[in-house]
């Protein structure tokens, strides 16, 4: 199993995106390789509530999304804990997006489509990074 | 902005989109005139373009292929393509497939910066929509899904 810390537990993931396929996507892609999805959220707002009762070590985010985007909320979970764990996940990925979230510390931008094993080994890159 | 510069990219984003996220090889698209009447296939996903320019990319297919795009998505199985996942399916591809294409240009032409507004979903047998603006040529593309089409409209901002 590939989505397993080194003493054997679960990589814990948080899935944010507004669309529920995407997020079936992302459940589909990362389970059967053992990671754990630990909590969904469909806007930014949402996401920073659930942050602070599951504290994943991963967040996939979305960025286009009602409520709150996700960069904003991006950089309030980034506030709360600089060292935690965030892929921004777009459909766009124009050099001024790109820039920006990086400047925000933000730990890896994937554009989307994504294939299912790239989002598993981006995970683990991004978890053991 | 020349319609055909407009289309390219989106037809690029195309091609590489089916290829990555269903593994479909799709054919060379071929120019469908339409004039300004855009006849619906049965599902049709509209993406609004704003910025400093705007316009409309339209993603269509039949409802069969429709389902069959989400099946693969999922992994679940659909019987209507009225099912809210499959309809949800249309809305993300067609997303991705404008959200790549409007990349491109923005990275090509800096300064336009294009966003995309959320998707419009239509589903129903002999569907026709009419825009004045509607770009007088579609591109159709044969897959093993089924014939998709697209057609993109943009201009400059007022």
């Amino acid at each position: 199993m590939r989505g397993l810390h080194k003493d054997g537990s679960a990589i814990r993931v948080m899935a944010v995106d507004d669309s529920p396929v995407t997020r079936k996507m992302i459940k589909k892609a990362l389970e059967p390789k053992g990671f754990e999805i630990v909590g969904e959220a469909g806007n930014g707002r949402d996401a920073i509530n659930l942050y602070n009762k599951i504290k994943p070590d991963v967040i996939t985010m979305d960025i286009t999304m009602p409520i709150m985007d996700g960069l904003e909320a991006a950089l309030a979970i980034k506030k709360l804990n600089p060292q935690q764990k965030i892929i921004m996940l777009s459909a766009m990925s124009d050099q001024d997006l790109v820039a920006k979230a990086k400047s925000w510390g933000i730990n890896y931008f994937c554009p989307k489509p994504f294939k299912p094993d790239e989002m598993a080994d981006i995970v683990i890159k991004v978890t053991n990074s | 902005m020349d319609p055909n510069q407009t289309l390219a990219p989106f037809i690029r984003a195309s091609n590489s989109v089916f290829k990555q996220m269903f593994d479909l090889e799709i054919s060379k698209g071929q120019v469908q005139s339409e004039g300004d009447t855009f006849i619906s296939q049965g599902f049709t996903v509209m993406v609004g373009l704003t910025g400093k320019w705007n316009g409309w990319f339209f993603l269509d297919m039949t409802q069969a292929t429709a389902i069959k795009l989400a099946q693969i998505m999922t992994g679940e199985e659909y019987d209507t393509a009225a099912n809210e996942e499959v309809l949800l399916a249309g809305g993300e591809v067609a997303n991705i497939i404008s959200g790549n294409a409007i990349t491109d240009i923005n990275n090509l032409q800096p300064g336009l910066n294009i966003r995309l507004s959320p998707p419009s979903i239509f589903t129903g047998e002999g569907m026709s929509m009419f825009n004045v603006r509607l770009n007088a040529c579609s591109v159709l593309f044969q897959t093993e899904a089924g014939n998709i089409k697209i057609n993109v409209v943009m201009k400059e901002a007022n």
